[in-house]
């Protein structure tokens, strides 16, 4: 650790190393009159993360693509030219991407899709992220018999092989519904979160500023929800962040398979779920874009994910 | 630790239990069911439909109390045959078959008919077994291998442009969808360059007999060397699907379990003692961290099927990944039952291995 032996503020930030991942190996040395929020600390120290910024600004574009592409892309993903050319056309001029067998334009499916694989992953992740803190901290908070029902049902959520489950609703209840499959997803990942907050609340629920919080006489729910829970909010976030990704990765497999989103429908699962077949003809670009576009997504998400777990943690403020 | 073992044991049956229990009503309780085949047939009437059902041990749109009934049959604790809660001995229908119990049911040791292929559930599960067990034994060990070689490596030297390329590659591994990462192989090698075969586990024109008949093991065990060689070429491109996304995330395992023990006071120790690097690397710090691996590869190995299912899908491999796959398509709500409890069992048990494995491996852990 290097030492400051200034205490002028702000004292300029000493070029951390960065390895390829851009993990700070050597913790951000900062010592400053002003007072910042922990979130504007945690701010600071994710921008020195590069690969995170470059993560951020990829998933700012997918964003931006899944809003704005539809309005600029001229053609209608659903809508099928006259003559179809089987096999489709590799990408030229007018399709960049290629277009499928029904001469449906890919890049067009790509954009469209963007729209509905990145809200799958969002909200998905934010109904785990809600039930998984809500049931965590009960747990957590409650103790004794509230506790142990609730980790049972943790337990038996564990123990079911996830994919074997997620496929039976998906094909059986999600019906090609995105509803449906929010749910679904939001649904049965939880658990890991719900662990992870139960575990810090358990050590949180003896510290020191929770025993001053009750001797003032704040209320239970007020220190579930005020004091222990933004310091137990570093870790789950982070799994949040992973959680998204491997959702959007999810929604692609099962849509992939024809259990997920319907035809009517475009994601970009969906626009790889008739590529199999067509692979055999060579045309690689139908499966090659929309799977490039998760890739670049996931990547994205996890280098967020990695740039906020330096970023949230405590012990990186020294 | 006998006790422990015992203990978890016996916390595990309430878990499958309730398990087992949400998977049925799941399945049961999804609009439509397996009599959808027959919407289309007019000649079939619905009495027909309702003795079909009924020789399923199933109802038309069950009320709960029907669904209890149909789980309890699978379970074997109803006879359906009777309507009853007893064997036609007039025992309850739970009690073993040899004491005059019923004989449906997993208590006694029958996972019931599939729906599809009106055969038993263990012989279908039984017959894709090996094409399973062969592709993930392939995939597990070179994955492990590859991942603790590159995992001890890359923290040996971190930081160095070695360690750098090993985080970057599998950051991007990790991100590939797997099946989407299959699909582009074979677009690659099965169908452009036509090195290795695209799907399936043996070349059907050229071998013997079809895969997983008598006639094919005895063809093998008489002829191995060019029926291995056959499987060993289809092995190919599922194994590198495999191995490559979980390389990705547990290399990266490998070397953060691996940064944490060199970091330890004992390798300092060790070092300052003047010992040779290779000695403080291989016995004092990859032994120590050999512990949080262990139990990191005995969880994957519960999660095989499910990556079974993924691969075997986007290869036509004739695994029990596929035949899980076709039991959704088919609605084989028997053939899913037995899966999904078969499944939940390894990772019960994975689990217990995994916690059991750490008392085993590290002296300062005791459960008592």
């Amino acid at each position: 650790m290097a030492t400051t032996p200034k205490l002028t503020a702000p004292v300029p930030a000493v070029a951390p190393a960065v390895d390829a991942t851009g993990a700070i190996a050597v913790a951000d040395v900062e010592v400053a009159l002003e007072s910042l929020s922990q979130w504007q600390l945690a701010w600071r120290r994710f921008k020195r993360h590069k690969m995170a910024l470059m993560g951020l600004g990829i998933f700012g574009v997918m964003v931006g693509i899944a809003i704005l592409g539809p309005i600029l892309i001229p053609y209608n993903p659903l809508d099928i030219p006259g003559s179809p050319i089987p096999g489709g056309t590799g990408p030229a001029l007018s399709h960049p991407f290629g277009t499928d067998n029904n001469g449906r334009d890919v890049l067009t499916m790509v954009l469209n899709g963007a729209r509905i694989s990145v809200a799958i992953g969002f909200f998905s992740m934010s109904i785990a992220g809600l039930t998984g803190v809500i049931i965590g901290a009960v747990s957590g908070f409650a103790g004794g018999l509230v506790d142990n029902l609730l980790m049972r049902l943790v337990d038996v959520l564990f123990a079911i092989p996830f994919l074997f489950v997620i496929l039976v609703a998906a094909r059986f209840f999600g019906q090609g519904s995105v509803v449906a499959l929010i749910l679904i997803f939001g649904l049965l990942s939880w658990p890991l979160i719900a662990r992870l907050v139960r575990a810090s609340f358990l050590s949180l629920r003896e510290a020191d500023f929770v025993e001053a919080a009750r001797a003032v006489g704040v209320s239970n729910v007020r220190i579930t929800f005020r004091h222990i829970l933004p310091n137990a909010l570093g870790p789950v976030i982070v799994a949040m962040t992973l959680l998204m990704a491997s959702n959007i990765v999810l929604e692609a497999f099962v849509s992939y398979l024809g259990f997920g989103i319907s035809e009517d429908q475009t994601s970009w699962g969906n626009a790889l779920s008739n590529a199999q077949t067509a692979l055999i003809f060579g045309n690689w670009w139908w499966a090659f874009f929309p799977g490039m576009a998760i890739a670049l997504t996931v990547l994205s998400i996890n280098f967020i994910g990695d740039g906020l777990r330096d970023a949230l943690d405590p012990r990186a403020r020294l | 630790m006998t006790k422990y073992i015992l203990r978890r044991v016996i916390q595990a049956i309430p878990v499958i239990f309730v398990i087992s229990l949400v998977s049925f009503w799941l399945m049961i309780q999804a609009p439509g069911g397996p009599e959808a085949v027959f919407n289309q047939n007019p000649h079939i009437t619905h009495e027909q439909v309702l003795a079909w059902l009924k020789r399923w041990c199933l109802e038309q749109n069950p009320d709960v109390f029907g669904v209890v009934r149909e789980y309890l049959g699978w379970v074997g604790i109803w006879n359906c045959d009777a309507g009853s809660l007893f064997a036609s001995s007039g025992l309850p229908n739970f009690f073993p078959t040899f004491l005059g119990g019923g004989t449906n049911g997993i208590l006694h040791g029958d996972f019931g008919l599939s729906i599809f292929y009106s055969q038993p559930v263990s012989d279908l599960i039984l017959s894709r077994l090996p094409a399973t067990l062969i592709l993930m034994s392939t995939a597990t060990v070179i994955w492990i291998s590859i991942a603790i070689v590159a995992g001890v490596t890359a923290a040996v030297r971190r930081y160095s442009l070695y360690d750098n390329a090993v985080t970057f590659t599998s950051y991007v591994l990790y991100a590939l969808p797997t099946f989407w990462l299959g699909l582009m192989l074979i677009f690659a090698f099965g169908v452009t360059l036509r090195i290795f075969p695209p799907q399936g586990i043996i070349d059907a024109r050229s071998s013997p007999a079809p895969w997983g008949t008598n006639a094919y093991w005895a063809a093998l065990v008489a002829n191995p060397i060019p029926n291995l060689l056959d499987i060993g070429r289809h092995l190919v491109l599922p194994v590198i699907t495999l191995v490559a996304v979980s390389v990705a995330g547990d290399s990266r395992f490998v070397r953060s379990a691996m940064l944490d023990s060199l970091n330890q006071d004992y390798v300092r120790t060790a070092k300052a003692k003047g010992l040779p690097s290779s000695r403080v690397i291989f016995r004092h710090a990859f032994r120590n961290a050999l512990l949080p691996i262990l139990t990191n590869i005995t969880l994957e190995i519960a999660a095989i099927f499910s990556g079974a299912i993924v691969t075997e899908t986007v290869f036509s491999w004739p695994g029990m990944g596929l035949l899980f796959y076709e039991g959704v398509n088919n609605r084989d709500y028997f053939l899913l039952m037995g899966l999904v409890l078969i499944g939940s069992v390894l990772v019960v048990v994975a689990n217990l291995v995994a916690d059991v494995l750490y008392a085993v491996a590290d002296p300062r852990i005791r459960y008592d």
